[in-house]
Protein backbone atom coordinates (compact mmCIF):
# COMPACT_ATOMS: atom_id res chain seq x y z
CA UNK A 1 0.00 0.00 0.00
CA UNK A 2 2.58 2.26 0.92
CA UNK A 3 4.12 1.74 -2.19
CA UNK A 4 1.20 2.63 -4.38
CA UNK A 5 1.11 5.75 -2.37
CA UNK A 6 4.76 6.92 -3.17
CA UNK A 7 4.51 5.79 -6.71
CA UNK A 8 1.16 8.34 -6.34
CA UNK A 9 2.74 11.43 -5.02
CA UNK A 10 5.97 10.73 -7.14
CA UNK A 11 3.46 10.86 -9.79
CA UNK A 12 1.70 13.92 -8.90
CA UNK A 13 4.76 15.70 -8.10
CA UNK A 14 6.40 15.27 -11.36
CA UNK A 15 2.85 16.27 -12.89
CA UNK A 16 3.24 19.45 -10.90
CA UNK A 17 6.92 20.22 -11.73
CA UNK A 18 5.70 20.14 -15.12
CA UNK A 19 2.66 22.42 -14.93
CA UNK A 20 4.75 24.97 -13.14
CA UNK A 21 7.55 24.76 -15.99
CA UNK A 22 4.15 25.33 -18.51
CA UNK A 23 3.21 28.18 -16.40
CA UNK A 24 6.15 29.96 -16.56
CA UNK A 25 7.04 29.39 -20.27
CA UNK A 26 3.10 30.79 -20.89
CA UNK A 27 3.58 33.92 -18.36
CA UNK A 28 7.15 34.44 -20.13
CA UNK A 29 4.89 34.39 -23.77
CA UNK A 30 2.08 36.54 -22.35
CA UNK A 31 4.85 39.72 -21.25
CA UNK A 32 6.41 39.38 -24.64
CA UNK A 33 3.18 39.98 -26.87
CA UNK A 34 2.54 42.49 -23.94
CA UNK A 35 6.10 44.20 -24.91
CA UNK A 36 4.60 44.16 -28.81
CA UNK A 37 1.60 46.59 -28.34
CA UNK A 38 1.44 47.28 -25.32
CA UNK A 39 -2.73 47.07 -23.93
CA UNK A 40 -3.53 48.27 -19.63
CA UNK A 41 -5.91 46.15 -18.24
CA UNK A 42 -7.57 48.19 -15.36
CA UNK A 43 -11.16 49.05 -13.76
CA UNK A 44 -13.56 48.14 -16.35
CA UNK A 45 -10.84 46.25 -19.20
CA UNK A 46 -9.55 44.12 -16.19
CA UNK A 47 -13.59 43.25 -15.42
CA UNK A 48 -14.41 42.36 -19.94
CA UNK A 49 -10.68 40.26 -19.77
CA UNK A 50 -11.66 38.55 -16.63
CA UNK A 51 -14.81 37.55 -18.46
CA UNK A 52 -13.45 36.80 -21.82
CA UNK A 53 -11.03 34.51 -20.18
CA UNK A 54 -14.05 32.13 -18.64
CA UNK A 55 -14.30 34.25 -15.15
CA UNK A 56 -17.67 35.10 -15.34
CA UNK A 57 -18.08 35.62 -11.63
CA UNK A 58 -21.43 35.63 -11.70
CA UNK A 59 -22.05 38.99 -14.01
CA UNK A 60 -23.77 38.74 -17.13
CA UNK A 61 -22.47 39.77 -20.47
CA UNK A 62 -24.83 42.96 -20.48
CA UNK A 63 -23.68 44.04 -17.58
CA UNK A 64 -19.87 43.69 -18.20
CA UNK A 65 -20.49 45.73 -22.04
CA UNK A 66 -22.83 48.68 -20.63
CA UNK A 67 -20.14 49.37 -17.80
CA UNK A 68 -17.46 49.28 -20.35
CA UNK A 69 -19.29 51.04 -22.86
CA UNK A 70 -20.13 54.19 -20.18
CA UNK A 71 -16.74 54.58 -19.77
CA UNK A 72 -15.69 54.55 -23.31
CA UNK A 73 -18.34 57.31 -24.14
CA UNK A 74 -17.03 59.29 -21.33
CA UNK A 75 -13.24 58.85 -22.84
CA UNK A 76 -14.42 59.58 -26.38
CA UNK A 77 -15.91 62.38 -25.12
CA UNK A 78 -12.56 63.68 -23.27
CA UNK A 79 -11.16 62.83 -26.54
CA UNK A 80 -13.07 64.86 -28.68
CA UNK A 81 -12.19 68.10 -26.19
CA UNK A 82 -8.69 67.21 -26.20
CA UNK A 83 -8.95 67.37 -29.89
CA UNK A 84 -10.27 70.92 -30.49
CA UNK A 85 -8.08 72.38 -27.63
CA UNK A 86 -4.60 70.62 -28.99
CA UNK A 87 -6.11 71.68 -32.53
CA UNK A 88 -4.94 68.33 -34.10
CA UNK A 89 -6.51 65.42 -34.95
CA UNK A 90 -4.79 61.68 -34.21
CA UNK A 91 -5.64 58.68 -35.95
CA UNK A 92 -3.44 56.04 -33.95
CA UNK A 93 -1.13 55.82 -31.56
CA UNK A 94 0.51 52.63 -31.16
CA UNK A 95 2.62 51.45 -28.08
CA UNK A 96 5.58 48.49 -27.88
CA UNK A 97 6.91 48.23 -24.56
CA UNK A 98 11.23 47.87 -25.10
CA UNK A 99 12.23 47.47 -21.69
CA UNK A 100 10.39 47.37 -18.16
CA UNK A 101 11.92 47.42 -14.54
CA UNK A 102 11.11 48.98 -11.52
CA UNK A 103 13.06 51.94 -11.81
CA UNK A 104 12.60 52.28 -15.76
CA UNK A 105 10.44 51.92 -18.23
CA UNK A 106 11.19 52.58 -22.28
CA UNK A 107 8.26 52.38 -24.86
CA UNK A 108 8.57 53.32 -28.20
CA UNK A 109 5.39 54.44 -29.52
CA UNK A 110 4.19 55.33 -33.23
CA UNK A 111 1.62 57.96 -33.73
CA UNK A 112 -0.38 58.93 -36.88
CA UNK A 113 -3.08 62.12 -36.94
CA UNK A 114 -3.48 65.46 -39.22
CA UNK A 115 -3.40 68.80 -38.53
CA UNK A 116 -5.44 71.07 -40.77
CA UNK A 117 -5.68 68.69 -43.49
CA UNK A 118 -1.50 68.09 -43.01
CA UNK A 119 -0.81 64.34 -42.49
CA UNK A 120 1.75 63.41 -39.99
CA UNK A 121 3.96 60.64 -38.60
CA UNK A 122 6.06 60.98 -35.66
CA UNK A 123 7.82 57.97 -34.18
CA UNK A 124 9.98 58.04 -31.02
CA UNK A 125 11.16 56.37 -28.12
CA UNK A 126 9.83 57.43 -24.78
CA UNK A 127 11.77 56.60 -21.39
CA UNK A 128 10.54 57.22 -18.29
CA UNK A 129 12.67 56.98 -14.47
CA UNK A 130 12.32 57.03 -11.33
CA UNK A 131 14.19 59.47 -9.63
CA UNK A 132 13.74 59.84 -6.17
CA UNK A 133 10.50 61.18 -5.54
CA UNK A 134 9.63 61.94 -8.88
CA UNK A 135 10.03 61.03 -12.91
CA UNK A 136 11.88 61.89 -15.24
CA UNK A 137 10.28 61.57 -18.95
CA UNK A 138 12.36 61.98 -21.84
CA UNK A 139 11.93 61.37 -25.67
CA UNK A 140 14.51 60.33 -27.39
CA UNK A 141 15.14 59.11 -31.03
CA UNK A 142 12.74 61.33 -32.60
CA UNK A 143 11.18 60.77 -36.19
CA UNK A 144 8.92 62.77 -38.05
CA UNK A 145 7.29 61.59 -41.41
CA UNK A 146 5.13 64.58 -43.77
CA UNK A 147 5.09 66.07 -46.75
CA UNK A 148 7.56 69.02 -46.98
CA UNK A 149 7.19 70.03 -50.56
CA UNK A 150 5.02 72.80 -50.05
CA UNK A 151 6.57 74.76 -47.22
CA UNK A 152 10.31 74.67 -47.85
CA UNK A 153 10.60 77.36 -44.63
CA UNK A 154 9.51 74.34 -42.30
CA UNK A 155 11.02 71.50 -43.70
CA UNK A 156 14.52 73.39 -41.98
CA UNK A 157 12.58 73.69 -38.76
CA UNK A 158 11.59 70.00 -38.55
CA UNK A 159 15.07 68.82 -39.08
CA UNK A 160 16.32 71.30 -36.28
CA UNK A 161 13.54 70.01 -34.05
CA UNK A 162 14.02 66.06 -34.92
CA UNK A 163 18.03 66.28 -34.09
CA UNK A 164 17.04 67.98 -30.84
CA UNK A 165 13.89 65.46 -30.12
CA UNK A 166 12.04 68.70 -29.69
CA UNK A 167 8.51 66.83 -29.95
CA UNK A 168 6.47 69.51 -28.08
CA UNK A 169 8.04 72.40 -30.19
CA UNK A 170 7.90 70.66 -33.16
CA UNK A 171 3.99 70.49 -32.75
CA UNK A 172 3.02 73.85 -31.39
CA UNK A 173 5.79 75.66 -34.39
CA UNK A 174 3.16 72.92 -36.58
CA UNK A 175 -0.25 74.49 -35.44
CA UNK A 176 1.18 77.74 -35.27
CA UNK A 177 2.25 77.72 -38.82
CA UNK A 178 -0.38 75.88 -40.59
CA UNK A 179 -2.87 78.53 -38.64
CA UNK A 180 -0.62 81.40 -40.36
CA UNK A 181 -0.34 79.35 -43.93
CA UNK A 182 -4.69 78.76 -44.22
CA UNK A 183 -5.01 83.01 -43.25
CA UNK A 184 -3.08 83.49 -46.00
CA UNK A 185 -4.68 81.31 -48.13
CA UNK A 186 -8.64 82.49 -47.03
CA UNK A 187 -7.09 86.29 -47.94
CA UNK A 188 -5.99 85.32 -51.44
CA UNK A 189 -9.38 83.56 -51.68
CA UNK A 190 -11.27 86.97 -50.48
CA UNK A 191 -9.43 89.33 -52.89
CA UNK A 192 -9.54 86.80 -56.15
CA UNK A 193 -13.47 86.55 -55.55
CA UNK A 194 -13.82 90.34 -54.95
CA UNK A 195 -11.15 91.76 -57.79
CA UNK A 196 -11.51 88.54 -60.02
CA UNK A 197 -9.92 90.32 -63.40
CA UNK A 198 -7.29 92.32 -61.27
CA UNK A 199 -6.11 89.10 -58.63
CA UNK A 200 -5.18 86.04 -60.22
CA UNK A 201 -3.35 82.96 -57.75
CA UNK A 202 -0.94 81.53 -60.09
CA UNK A 203 0.45 79.17 -57.93
CA UNK A 204 -2.81 78.15 -56.66
CA UNK A 205 -4.56 79.82 -52.89
CA UNK A 206 -1.78 77.31 -50.98
CA UNK A 207 1.17 78.92 -52.97
CA UNK A 208 3.05 82.33 -51.42
CA UNK A 209 2.50 84.63 -54.55
CA UNK A 210 -0.82 86.64 -55.62
CA UNK A 211 -0.38 88.33 -59.00
CA UNK A 212 -2.01 91.56 -59.51
CA UNK A 213 -2.94 92.80 -63.32
CA UNK A 214 -4.78 95.13 -64.98
CA UNK A 215 -7.22 93.74 -67.86
CA UNK A 216 -5.91 96.05 -70.44
CA UNK A 217 -2.66 96.38 -69.37
CA UNK A 218 -0.87 93.02 -70.06
CA UNK A 219 2.57 94.01 -69.15
CA UNK A 220 2.16 95.59 -65.89
CA UNK A 221 2.13 92.97 -63.10
CA UNK A 222 3.02 93.28 -59.41
CA UNK A 223 3.28 90.36 -57.17
CA UNK A 224 2.11 90.12 -53.27
CA UNK A 225 4.46 88.00 -51.90
CA UNK A 226 3.60 86.50 -48.79
CA UNK A 227 5.93 84.38 -46.58
CA UNK A 228 5.20 82.42 -43.99
CA UNK A 229 8.75 82.08 -42.18
CA UNK A 230 9.77 79.76 -39.73
CA UNK A 231 13.04 80.18 -37.29
CA UNK A 232 15.25 77.39 -36.55
CA UNK A 233 13.61 77.95 -33.20
CA UNK A 234 10.40 77.82 -33.72
CA UNK A 235 9.35 81.52 -34.36
CA UNK A 236 6.68 81.81 -37.16
CA UNK A 237 6.85 85.02 -38.53
CA UNK A 238 5.16 86.53 -41.81
CA UNK A 239 6.72 88.66 -44.04
CA UNK A 240 4.77 90.53 -47.12
CA UNK A 241 6.84 91.73 -49.73
CA UNK A 242 5.46 93.90 -53.48
CA UNK A 243 7.26 93.56 -56.57
CA UNK A 244 6.83 94.74 -59.52
CA UNK A 245 7.25 93.02 -63.19
CA UNK A 246 7.35 96.25 -65.97
CA UNK A 247 8.56 95.87 -69.48
CA UNK A 248 11.72 97.74 -70.27
CA UNK A 249 10.31 99.12 -72.75
CA UNK A 250 8.10 100.62 -70.85
CA UNK A 251 10.82 101.66 -67.97
CA UNK A 252 12.75 103.20 -70.74
CA UNK A 253 9.59 105.57 -71.70
CA UNK A 254 8.28 106.73 -68.53
CA UNK A 255 11.19 106.28 -66.07
CA UNK A 256 9.21 106.92 -63.07
CA UNK A 257 10.64 107.07 -59.38
CA UNK A 258 7.60 106.03 -57.99
CA UNK A 259 8.09 102.54 -59.68
CA UNK A 260 11.42 102.18 -57.79
CA UNK A 261 10.12 103.05 -54.49
CA UNK A 262 6.94 100.67 -54.90
CA UNK A 263 8.51 98.13 -52.52
CA UNK A 264 9.19 100.65 -49.75
CA UNK A 265 6.32 102.21 -49.56
CA UNK A 266 4.21 98.94 -49.66
CA UNK A 267 6.09 98.37 -46.43
CA UNK A 268 4.74 101.87 -45.61
CA UNK A 269 1.63 100.76 -46.18
CA UNK A 270 1.97 97.37 -44.19
CA UNK A 271 2.68 99.07 -41.05
CA UNK A 272 0.36 101.94 -41.46
CA UNK A 273 -2.82 99.81 -42.55
CA UNK A 274 -1.96 96.57 -41.91
CA UNK A 275 -1.69 93.69 -44.35
CA UNK A 276 -5.30 93.19 -45.69
CA UNK A 277 -6.30 97.75 -46.05
CA UNK A 278 -2.54 97.55 -47.73
CA UNK A 279 -3.48 94.70 -50.18
CA UNK A 280 -6.78 96.00 -50.75
CA UNK A 281 -5.49 100.08 -51.36
CA UNK A 282 -2.74 98.44 -54.03
CA UNK A 283 -5.25 96.75 -56.18
CA UNK A 284 -7.35 99.77 -55.99
CA UNK A 285 -4.07 101.90 -57.69
CA UNK A 286 -4.00 99.06 -60.02
CA UNK A 287 -7.97 99.23 -60.98
CA UNK A 288 -8.07 103.10 -61.23
CA UNK A 289 -5.48 103.65 -63.80
CA UNK A 290 -8.17 101.88 -65.84
CA UNK A 291 -10.32 105.39 -64.96
CA UNK A 292 -7.69 107.24 -66.38
CA UNK B 1 -11.90 -19.40 6.26
CA UNK B 2 -10.13 -22.10 4.94
CA UNK B 3 -6.96 -19.85 4.03
CA UNK B 4 -7.47 -18.62 7.65
CA UNK B 5 -7.35 -22.00 8.98
CA UNK B 6 -4.59 -23.70 6.98
CA UNK B 7 -2.48 -20.53 7.36
CA UNK B 8 -2.68 -20.26 11.01
CA UNK B 9 -4.62 -17.96 13.38
CA UNK B 10 -1.36 -16.27 14.50
CA UNK B 11 -0.22 -15.82 11.04
CA UNK B 12 -4.06 -13.92 10.68
CA UNK B 13 -4.03 -11.40 13.55
CA UNK B 14 -0.64 -10.89 11.80
CA UNK B 15 -2.49 -10.28 8.62
CA UNK B 16 -5.19 -8.20 10.11
CA UNK B 17 -2.50 -6.19 12.24
CA UNK B 18 -0.18 -5.53 8.92
CA UNK B 19 -3.86 -3.89 7.57
CA UNK B 20 -4.39 -1.83 10.99
CA UNK B 21 -0.91 -0.63 10.53
CA UNK B 22 -1.58 0.40 6.96
CA UNK B 23 -4.86 1.82 7.78
CA UNK B 24 -3.00 4.45 10.42
CA UNK B 25 -0.56 4.77 7.82
CA UNK B 26 -2.54 5.72 4.80
CA UNK B 27 -4.86 8.42 5.89
CA UNK B 28 -1.78 10.61 6.02
CA UNK B 29 -0.61 9.76 2.81
CA UNK B 30 -3.72 9.44 1.32
CA UNK B 31 -4.64 13.69 2.58
CA UNK B 32 -1.02 14.45 0.88
CA UNK B 33 -2.07 12.87 -2.59
CA UNK B 34 -5.33 14.95 -1.92
CA UNK B 35 -3.46 17.98 -1.46
CA UNK B 36 -1.30 17.54 -4.98
CA UNK B 37 -4.27 16.40 -6.76
CA UNK B 38 -5.65 19.84 -6.15
CA UNK B 39 -2.62 21.49 -6.49
CA UNK B 40 -2.57 19.84 -9.30
CA UNK B 41 -6.45 21.24 -10.50
CA UNK B 42 -5.55 24.91 -9.29
CA UNK B 43 -2.59 24.92 -11.85
CA UNK B 44 -4.74 23.26 -14.58
CA UNK B 45 -6.96 25.89 -13.95
CA UNK B 46 -4.44 28.76 -14.51
CA UNK B 47 -2.99 27.28 -17.27
CA UNK B 48 -6.15 27.65 -18.98
CA UNK B 49 -6.74 31.16 -18.04
CA UNK B 50 -3.30 32.24 -19.23
CA UNK B 51 -3.71 30.81 -22.74
CA UNK B 52 -7.26 32.30 -22.64
CA UNK B 53 -5.70 35.74 -21.39
CA UNK B 54 -2.54 34.91 -24.16
CA UNK B 55 -5.51 34.24 -26.71
CA UNK B 56 -7.59 37.14 -26.58
CA UNK B 57 -4.65 39.71 -25.94
CA UNK B 58 -3.81 37.83 -30.12
CA UNK B 59 -7.33 38.73 -30.80
CA UNK B 60 -7.30 42.34 -29.63
CA UNK B 61 -3.97 42.86 -31.42
CA UNK B 62 -5.45 41.82 -34.48
CA UNK B 63 -8.86 44.37 -33.72
CA UNK B 64 -6.50 47.01 -32.51
CA UNK B 65 -4.53 47.36 -35.72
CA UNK B 66 -8.01 47.60 -37.64
CA UNK B 67 -9.20 50.22 -35.85
CA UNK B 68 -6.01 52.34 -35.86
CA UNK B 69 -7.04 51.69 -39.99
CA UNK B 70 -10.98 52.23 -38.85
CA UNK B 71 -11.32 49.00 -40.85
CA UNK B 72 -12.92 47.00 -37.54
CA UNK B 73 -15.91 45.93 -38.84
CA UNK B 74 -14.57 43.71 -41.63
CA UNK B 75 -12.22 42.48 -38.81
CA UNK B 76 -14.98 41.75 -36.99
CA UNK B 77 -16.73 40.01 -39.63
CA UNK B 78 -13.81 37.87 -40.46
CA UNK B 79 -14.08 37.15 -37.30
CA UNK B 80 -17.60 35.79 -36.05
CA UNK B 81 -17.22 32.25 -36.64
CA UNK B 82 -14.26 31.93 -33.88
CA UNK B 83 -15.82 33.44 -31.06
CA UNK B 84 -18.73 33.75 -29.03
CA UNK B 85 -17.88 37.50 -27.63
CA UNK B 86 -17.11 39.23 -30.35
CA UNK B 87 -18.70 42.60 -29.20
CA UNK B 88 -17.02 42.70 -25.88
CA UNK B 89 -13.80 41.96 -27.77
CA UNK B 90 -14.10 44.95 -30.45
CA UNK B 91 -15.35 47.28 -27.31
CA UNK B 92 -12.29 46.56 -25.60
CA UNK B 93 -10.35 47.23 -29.09
CA UNK B 94 -12.19 50.48 -28.88
CA UNK B 95 -11.50 51.07 -25.19
CA UNK B 96 -7.65 50.58 -25.69
CA UNK B 97 -7.60 53.08 -28.88
CA UNK B 98 -8.86 55.07 -27.30
CA UNK B 99 -7.02 55.57 -24.17
CA UNK B 100 -4.18 55.50 -26.80
CA UNK B 101 -4.96 58.56 -28.27
CA UNK B 102 -5.76 60.58 -25.39
CA UNK B 103 -2.08 59.66 -24.00
CA UNK B 104 -1.08 60.77 -27.13
CA UNK B 105 -2.59 64.09 -26.90
CA UNK B 106 -0.69 64.65 -23.31
CA UNK B 107 2.45 63.74 -25.02
CA UNK B 108 2.21 66.06 -28.05
CA UNK B 109 -0.09 68.51 -27.57
CA UNK B 110 0.94 70.15 -24.07
CA UNK B 111 -2.52 70.69 -23.19
CA UNK B 112 -4.02 68.90 -20.89
CA UNK B 113 -7.92 69.64 -20.34
CA UNK B 114 -10.08 68.02 -17.67
CA UNK B 115 -14.05 69.45 -17.49
CA UNK B 116 -14.56 69.67 -13.86
CA UNK B 117 -17.62 67.68 -12.50
CA UNK B 118 -20.56 70.90 -12.61
CA UNK B 119 -18.92 71.59 -15.70
CA UNK B 120 -18.86 75.16 -14.70
CA UNK B 121 -14.86 75.14 -14.78
CA UNK B 122 -11.89 73.41 -16.82
CA UNK B 123 -8.62 72.57 -15.41
CA UNK B 124 -6.18 72.94 -17.63
CA UNK B 125 -2.18 71.25 -17.68
CA UNK B 126 0.40 72.83 -19.67
CA UNK B 127 3.63 70.79 -19.99
CA UNK B 128 6.66 72.28 -20.60
CA UNK B 129 9.83 70.27 -22.68
CA UNK B 130 13.36 71.34 -24.07
CA UNK B 131 15.38 69.28 -26.23
CA UNK B 132 13.65 66.08 -25.51
CA UNK B 133 13.33 66.40 -21.58
CA UNK B 134 9.66 66.93 -20.24
CA UNK B 135 9.89 69.63 -17.53
CA UNK B 136 8.09 71.44 -15.11
CA UNK B 137 4.21 70.54 -15.66
CA UNK B 138 1.81 73.93 -15.28
CA UNK B 139 -1.88 73.77 -13.95
CA UNK B 140 -4.85 76.53 -14.10
CA UNK B 141 -8.23 76.57 -13.36
CA UNK B 142 -10.25 78.68 -15.64
CA UNK B 143 -13.78 79.79 -14.57
CA UNK B 144 -15.97 79.35 -17.42
CA UNK B 145 -18.85 81.39 -16.25
CA UNK B 146 -20.28 85.05 -17.54
CA UNK B 147 -16.45 86.06 -17.04
CA UNK B 148 -13.88 83.55 -18.02
CA UNK B 149 -11.31 83.91 -15.14
CA UNK B 150 -8.49 81.83 -13.75
CA UNK B 151 -9.39 80.85 -10.57
CA UNK B 152 -6.58 78.62 -9.40
CA UNK B 153 -2.97 78.31 -10.87
CA UNK B 154 0.73 77.28 -9.92
CA UNK B 155 1.97 79.40 -12.36
CA UNK B 156 5.55 81.54 -10.74
CA UNK B 157 4.85 84.98 -10.24
CA UNK B 158 7.21 86.53 -12.53
CA UNK B 159 5.30 85.40 -15.56
CA UNK B 160 2.41 88.23 -16.31
CA UNK B 161 -0.28 85.83 -16.22
CA UNK B 162 -3.12 88.49 -16.02
CA UNK B 163 -0.99 91.02 -18.87
CA UNK B 164 -0.87 87.78 -20.97
CA UNK B 165 -4.72 87.49 -20.29
CA UNK B 166 -5.63 90.74 -21.52
CA UNK B 167 -3.21 90.67 -24.34
CA UNK B 168 -4.89 87.70 -26.25
CA UNK B 169 -8.40 88.10 -25.06
CA UNK B 170 -8.61 85.81 -23.12
CA UNK B 171 -12.60 86.22 -22.95
CA UNK B 172 -13.12 85.78 -26.77
CA UNK B 173 -10.10 83.06 -27.28
CA UNK B 174 -9.18 80.86 -24.33
CA UNK B 175 -6.83 79.00 -26.89
CA UNK B 176 -5.13 81.81 -27.84
CA UNK B 177 -4.45 82.42 -24.27
CA UNK B 178 -3.04 79.42 -23.85
CA UNK B 179 -0.65 79.39 -26.97
CA UNK B 180 0.72 83.01 -25.70
CA UNK B 181 1.24 81.47 -22.27
CA UNK B 182 2.66 77.76 -23.40
CA UNK B 183 4.71 80.03 -25.28
CA UNK B 184 6.14 81.76 -22.20
CA UNK B 185 6.23 78.94 -19.86
CA UNK B 186 8.32 76.72 -22.57
CA UNK B 187 10.73 79.95 -23.05
CA UNK B 188 11.03 80.16 -19.60
CA UNK B 189 11.75 76.40 -18.92
CA UNK B 190 13.87 76.08 -22.11
CA UNK B 191 16.26 79.19 -20.65
CA UNK B 192 16.12 77.30 -17.07
CA UNK B 193 17.21 74.21 -18.54
CA UNK B 194 20.20 75.91 -20.33
CA UNK B 195 21.37 77.50 -17.32
CA UNK B 196 21.07 74.19 -15.53
CA UNK B 197 23.41 72.32 -17.75
CA UNK B 198 25.82 74.99 -17.83
CA UNK B 199 26.08 74.32 -14.17
CA UNK B 200 26.50 70.81 -14.47
CA UNK B 201 28.48 70.85 -17.89
CA UNK B 202 31.17 73.55 -17.10
CA UNK B 203 32.60 73.71 -13.88
CA UNK B 204 35.53 76.04 -15.08
CA UNK B 205 32.35 78.39 -16.30
CA UNK B 206 31.19 80.61 -13.10
CA UNK B 207 27.74 82.18 -13.37
CA UNK B 208 27.89 85.46 -12.00
CA UNK B 209 24.99 86.21 -12.00
CA UNK B 210 21.00 84.89 -12.85
CA UNK B 211 17.41 86.12 -12.17
CA UNK B 212 14.40 83.85 -11.38
CA UNK B 213 12.72 84.60 -15.46
CA UNK B 214 15.94 83.87 -16.71
CA UNK B 215 16.56 86.47 -18.61
CA UNK B 216 19.65 87.34 -17.56
CA UNK B 217 22.83 85.56 -17.31
CA UNK B 218 26.00 86.86 -16.73
CA UNK B 219 29.24 84.27 -17.25
CA UNK B 220 32.84 84.33 -16.60
CA UNK B 221 35.05 82.18 -18.17
CA UNK B 222 38.62 81.67 -19.42
CA UNK B 223 39.78 82.18 -22.62
CA UNK B 224 42.91 80.20 -23.56
CA UNK B 225 44.83 82.99 -25.26
CA UNK B 226 46.38 84.21 -22.43
CA UNK B 227 44.16 82.56 -19.90
CA UNK B 228 41.95 85.90 -19.62
CA UNK B 229 38.94 85.95 -17.94
CA UNK B 230 36.38 87.04 -20.13
CA UNK B 231 32.80 88.32 -18.79
CA UNK B 232 30.09 87.79 -21.03
CA UNK B 233 26.20 88.80 -20.42
CA UNK B 234 23.31 87.14 -22.38
CA UNK B 235 19.82 89.44 -22.45
CA UNK B 236 17.18 87.40 -23.03
CA UNK B 237 14.60 90.77 -23.64
CA UNK B 238 12.10 88.54 -25.72
CA UNK B 239 10.83 86.26 -23.43
CA UNK B 240 8.99 83.95 -25.77
CA UNK B 241 12.56 82.78 -26.92
CA UNK B 242 15.29 80.76 -25.21
CA UNK B 243 18.21 82.42 -27.48
CA UNK B 244 19.63 85.78 -26.37
CA UNK B 245 18.77 88.93 -27.92
CA UNK B 246 22.12 90.81 -27.14
CA UNK B 247 25.82 89.33 -26.43
CA UNK B 248 28.19 91.29 -24.69
CA UNK B 249 31.61 89.94 -23.97
CA UNK B 250 33.76 92.14 -21.31
CA UNK B 251 37.51 91.66 -20.98
CA UNK B 252 40.92 93.38 -19.29
CA UNK B 253 42.53 93.06 -22.36
CA UNK B 254 40.01 95.43 -24.92
CA UNK B 255 41.32 94.38 -28.31
CA UNK B 256 40.02 90.83 -27.30
CA UNK B 257 35.70 91.07 -27.53
CA UNK B 258 36.54 93.59 -31.03
CA UNK B 259 38.88 90.22 -32.65
CA UNK B 260 37.26 89.20 -35.43
CA UNK B 261 37.55 85.74 -33.47
CA UNK B 262 35.43 86.92 -30.51
CA UNK B 263 32.89 88.38 -32.47
CA UNK B 264 32.03 85.22 -34.78
CA UNK B 265 32.20 83.87 -30.93
CA UNK B 266 29.34 86.33 -30.12
CA UNK B 267 27.07 85.12 -33.04
CA UNK B 268 27.52 81.81 -32.37
CA UNK B 269 26.16 82.44 -28.77
CA UNK B 270 23.45 84.55 -30.13
CA UNK B 271 22.03 81.48 -32.72
CA UNK B 272 23.06 78.72 -30.49
CA UNK B 273 21.65 77.78 -26.85
CA UNK B 274 24.17 78.87 -24.50
CA UNK B 275 25.04 75.17 -23.52
CA UNK B 276 25.92 73.94 -26.94
CA UNK B 277 28.08 77.06 -27.86
CA UNK B 278 29.98 76.55 -25.00
CA UNK B 279 30.67 73.07 -25.68
CA UNK B 280 31.37 74.31 -28.95
CA UNK B 281 34.15 77.11 -27.53
CA UNK B 282 35.37 74.59 -25.13
CA UNK B 283 36.01 71.62 -27.93
CA UNK B 284 37.96 74.11 -30.65
CA UNK B 285 40.51 75.23 -27.88
CA UNK B 286 38.62 79.00 -27.76
CA UNK B 287 37.90 78.88 -23.74
CA UNK B 288 39.25 76.39 -20.83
Amino acid sequence: MNKENSEDVKVLEAQIERLREELVELERQKQNNYKDMTFSFTGEMQNALSFVCGQTQGRRKEVVMSQLEEEVNKMEEGLRRQTQMNGINLDSCITKTLQRSENKCIQQLCISGHCSEQEFQVEFQLSEEKQGDSSVRTVSDLNIVMDTTDHQSFKNFMSGAKENNDLLLFFRTLRTYLERCNDRCRTFQHFQKKYPSVVSLPGGCRSEVMSLSHPQLPGLVMFIHWLVDVSKEGKVTSKMDLLTKIPERALQLFPSQALSGTTEAFQSLLRILGPEAAVESVIGAISLSEDT
Amino acid sequence: MDTVLSKGVFSHFGLLEVQARNRLIRPQQSSRVKELKAEVAALKIKREQLKAEIQTHKTLQKLRLSVDKQSIDKEVEEMEEEFADTELLKLMAKHSHIKDLIYAHHLLGGYNIIKTNNDKAVCVSLATAYEGFYLDTYNLEIDLRSVLRISHHNIPPFIPLNSLAEQSNIQTDVKAFLELLSLHLNAYAGRKQQLKLVKEQFKSVEVMESNTLCTLLVLMFTASTKRTPVLCTLDYSDHTKSLPTRVLFECEDSDLPNSPEWKEHCSLLMETPVHKALMILRNVGDII
